[in-house]
């Protein structure tokens, strides 16, 4: 295939992309002339390049679509559903074809003259003659589709009665001739559009994307490179700025590189509007799509990753979830489902939220239809938890489904979602209201090929945990270790913040065969897990420093053991094994806790009270008093020896490597003194620029606060706040005085410090 | 049929002259055609991959990727070797993955005059393993054959 005819093809690609998006859009703004502008554009370049290449069927097809967009685009005509099913159709037509010439280089064989006559049916208003050449049209364009041959079928048996129905605005158009539809091409309607294409065009350029994936894979080089460069530099004073700089260009150009590779979700989700509306008309369902978040960004291979389990959970929403018009009312719902598709950012992921408010599911019937199928035993699907029941719909080979019908019901489509998202490094939650709804959440990382993670030490050698898991770390040393963690049968649990938390040892779980030190010789570093819903500690020897590391994969002999989801090389150059949370929790037997539906039960119920429940804190306790710290600037909690803590005048500071951190001690900690090995506690907060720290005799918990208000005024008070049923005061960071001018620190390098530690 | 008898039966008929890289095990010594050695690799330290099938000797860092190695002794069922070892990384049709030798010892030009099939008397396990063995002056050069040990055929060799 020559470059013109490459070219040819993702451009009308991208067209028909613009065309089905602006479609779908037209049904609910017919009149729009900037949607009918576009799609009129799109269909004209695809004749015009054709004509000029020589691909003649194309040219026939393109043409005809073209006369009818001409008529709407004047304002002949209206457009109704059979117009707007027939240019889906011709769409599906135009589509076919490339795909031909993409695959043999020609045309292929097949008549369109069902799809041209049913065309020109709608452009003289008739609304009988439609309904008849439809299923030929569709017939010649399933013969040409290699692979795209559903969406056209689908349209089949719902388009037939719409288009039955007189069409009402249509019908006093004029009748217009062809020559009238083709003339209208005119340059006038063009000039403007075209003249920013052109602009958008000199500025961008199209780039391989094997290209990109190759400079991403030498970034990440780059990157490992710099790591080894950091630490070997790290004691030469001379090489300190050269190596400053050095770590900022390679995080710049990591960063854009991985900007190159961004597209918008929009890609996809515009996709869905006409997946929706296809189904709606075979399934027989009113839907609203809403779509929220359009511009939120994500990695391009992630993107084409997510597109089959993004449509596998909107055909299941449809198909399961959102009810027929009559048993929507009937239930008192708006006969007109919502399907809601949202993407944010969330921290180092994207989140992609398919919500509908339909039946949500029916733990009843999935628990019967688990045990019906043989997937679970009846005796485990009885204790099984409301949540974990709702994780059963992404088991293999599930459907709760009473007929297999074309769009669902064979039980993969669930499991499909669940697979894709998690072999990209991403997560699937659900959260389903029995009769009100259900949310399916894909948590999607940013890059694949990059994640931050703590270097953890167990067996003489270095392991990484990615931190996306991580939410805790607890130090318990060997001599606290009798009390601290405690046995049922083997089965080793330590008590955090009052819950118990199973334990698993790492070089127990790796050696099962080897020889173990006991928890009380030697030190214990649990890192506090969140796997999927299960919350775990695992214990290990040692910590070393966060690192980014760049993600290598296992050959398949080892990705068979299961515990790894890669290897990394670190900045010292040593080799380490990247650990599966998730494979490790499966494989320890840790179950899924019911903490988060606690949580959320909680939550429901402040809800229903009435009450503001926004931030969270830290609660603290300094000389017998509670105290809050908002959460959100909590950088880390120390524990330090006494004499750590030196005076500049009155004022109490810390000295962390030459950076000086002034210490609020409203509670008299401090003042009260100590013997020499007194251990002091602070929290190190962020207020604005600057870090303060708190020092505090007890961290309790961490709690949702409520706000107060004032009796009679009904303004909300400042300054305190309601946890755990106790008015409790906040700590005002603010009113922690500046140290002296000159004995500022820069607050550069406690960024660093925190974004690590976080 | 293997690479390794593909190419010696071609060389029986013209009987020509192979580049075979000899690398020691102990005390003894096997041979590898040079034209399926990508490089070799001194002085390396393999990262042990706990839960691994035996025959892995751990992982290196080659060239931004992270290799798993092979490692012969282990193979063999021979205890590992502490410290230092090299590495031949060798291409199979399921990618790159390392051998662990004690030590690399001199490429050798061999006629294929003096090549012998493996003997029926050798053990089944071992004649998975070896493709024949060179008849030199003093002793036996026994021939590896890179595709057989390549670690995904051995982990499904090792399952079936």
């Amino acid at each position: 295939m020559d470059e013109l005819t490459r070219e040819f093809l993702i451009e009308s690609q991208e067209g028909l992309d613009r065309m089905e998006r602006c479609l779908t859009e037209l049904e609910e703004r017919p009149q729009d002339a900037g949607l009918l502008g576009d799609i009129f554009r799109s269909v004209h370049t695809i004749k015009g390049t054709t004509g000029f290449l020589g691909f003649k069927r194309l040219e026939k097809l393109a043409h005809s679509g073209e006369n009818l967009l001409g008529l709407l685009r004047d304002g002949k005509l209206v457009a109704n559903a059979p117009i707007i099913t027939a240019l889906l159709q011709l769409l599906d037509g135009l589509r076919a074809i490339l795909k031909t010439i993409e695959a043999d280089g020609n045309e292929g064989e097949g008549h369109d003259t069902a799809l041209v006559d049913q065309i020109k049916a709608c452009m003289q208003g008739g609304a009988a003659a439609p309904a008849a050449a439809e299923v030929p049209a569709v017939a010649a364009a399933a013969t040409v589709a290699t692979e795209a041959a559903p969406p056209p079928l689908v349209a089949v048996p719902a388009a037939a009665p719409v288009a039955a129905k007189p069409v009402v605005p249509a019908a006093p158009a004029p009748p217009a001739t062809p020559a009238a539809g083709a003339k209208p091409a005119a340059p006038a309607g063009n000039t403007p559009p075209r003249a920013a294409v052109v602009s958008a065009a000199e500025s961008s350029l199209r780039v391989d994307v094997t290209l990109l994936n190759r400079m991403m894979n030498l970034v990440g080089e780059l990157v490992l490179t710099r790591n080894q460069v950091l630490q070997a530099t790290a004691n030469d004073p001379n090489m300190t700025m050269l190596s400053r700089r050095l770590d900022m260009v390679t995080a710049d150009l990591r960063e854009n590189v991985m900007k190159a590779r961004m597209q918008p979700v929009s890609n996809i989700f515009s996709k869905m509007p006409r997946i929706v509306r296809d189904l709606c008309q075979t399934l027989g369902r009113h839907v609203r799509i809403q779509v929220e978040g359009q511009d939120t960004e994500l990695d391009k291979s992630l993107l084409e990753a997510i597109k089959d389990p993004l449509t596998h959970a909107v055909r299941n929403s449809l198909d399961h979830g959102i009810e027929p018009p009559d048993v929507r009312e009937a239930a008192g719902k708006d006969p007109e489902g919502t399907l809601k598709l949202r993407a944010s950012h969330e921290g180092s992921h994207v989140v992609i939220e398919i919500s509908d408010d339909g039946a949500g599911i029916d733990t009843e019937r999935v628990r019967k239809k688990a045990i019906d199928k043989g997937l679970i035993t009846a005796d485990r699907a009885a204790q099984l938890s409301e949540r974990e029941l709702h994780m059963l719909i992404f088991l293999p080979g599930f459907s709760t489904a009473a007929a297999i019908t074309n769009v669902s019901g064979r039980g993969v489509g669930m499991d499909v979602v669940k697979t894709n998202v998690e072999q990209i490094g991403g997560k699937v939650e659900v959260d389903s209201r029995q009769g009100k709804g259900m949310t399916l959440r894909l948590r999607i990382p940013l890059t694949l090929a990059i994640i931050p993670a703590l270097i953890v030490r167990t067996l003489e050698q270095s392991f990484a945990l990615p931190q996306g898991a991580l939410s805790e770390l607890v130090h318990i040393p060997p001599e606290q270790a009798a009390t601290a963690i405690e046995w049922i049968e083997g089965a080793p649990l330590y008590r955090l913040r009052g819950q118990l938390l199973p334990l698993v040892y790492l070089d127990r779980l790796l050696t099962p065969e080897g020889h173990h030190k006991a928890a009380t010789e030697r030190d214990n570093f649990i890192a506090v897990l969140d796997a999927d819903g299960r919350r775990f500690g695992l214990v290990v020897d040692g910590l070393a420093d966060p690192e980014e590391i760049v993600v290598k994969p296992l050959s398949s002999a080892l990705k068979g053991i299961g515990l790894y989801s890669g290897a990394t090389v670190l900045g010292n150059a040593d080799l380490a094994l990247i650990l599966d949370p998730g494979a490790i929790a499966l494989k320890a037997g840790v179950n899924m806790t019911n903490r988060e539906e606690e949580n959320s039960r909680a939550a429901e119920q402040q809800d229903a009270i009435g009450l503001n429940t926004g931030m969270e804190y830290l609660l603290v306790e300094a000389a017998g008093r509670r105290a809050a710290v908002p959460l959100a600037d909590v950088l880390r909690i120390e524990q330090l020896p006494l004499k750590r803590v030196e005076y500049i005048g009155y004022r109490a500071v810390i000295n962390f490597e030459g950076q000086l951190l002034p210490v609020e001690d409203s509670g008299g900690i401090l003042a009260a003194g100590g013997d020499g090995e007194s251990q002091v506690i602070v929290v190190v907060c962020r207020e604005g620029e600057r870090h303060v720290g708190i020092a505090v005799s007890q961290v309790l918990d961490v709690a949702n606060g409520s706000d107060l208000f004032e009796a009679g005024t009904e303004q909300r008070t400042d300054g305190v706040t309601l946890l755990k049923d106790h008015v409790t005061g906040v700590v005002d960071l603010g009113s922690v005085p500046p140290l002296p001018a000159d004995a500022q620190p820069s607050s550069g390098e406690w960024n660093n410090v925190a974004e690590t530690m976080a | 049929m293997s690479t390794a008898t593909v190419l010696h039966e071609k060389e029986k008929a013209t009987n020509t002259l192979l580049e075979i890289c000899s690398v020691r095990l102990e005390e003894n010594w096997f041979g590898i055609p040079i034209s399926h050695i990508l490089e070799i690799v001194g002085g390396a330290r393999p990262q042990p991959v706990p839960l691994a099938p035996a025959f892995v000797g751990g992982l290196i860092h080659y060239r931004g990727d992270v290799l798993t190695t092979v490692s012969l002794r282990q193979l063999l069922g021979q205890p590992p070797k502490e410290g230092n070892q090299d590495v031949l990384v060798l291409e199979s049709s399921g990618g790159y993955f390392g051998l662990l030798v004690d030590a690399v010892g001199e490429v050798l030009t061999l006629s294929s005059a003096d090549f012998e099939q493996n003997p029926s008397t050798l053990e089944s396990k071992r004649r998975a393993l070896f493709a024949g063995a060179y008849k030199l002056k003093d002793r036996l050069l026994v021939m590896l054959d890179p595709e057989r040990l390549d670690p995904m055929r051995l982990t499904s060799a090792q399952t079936s």
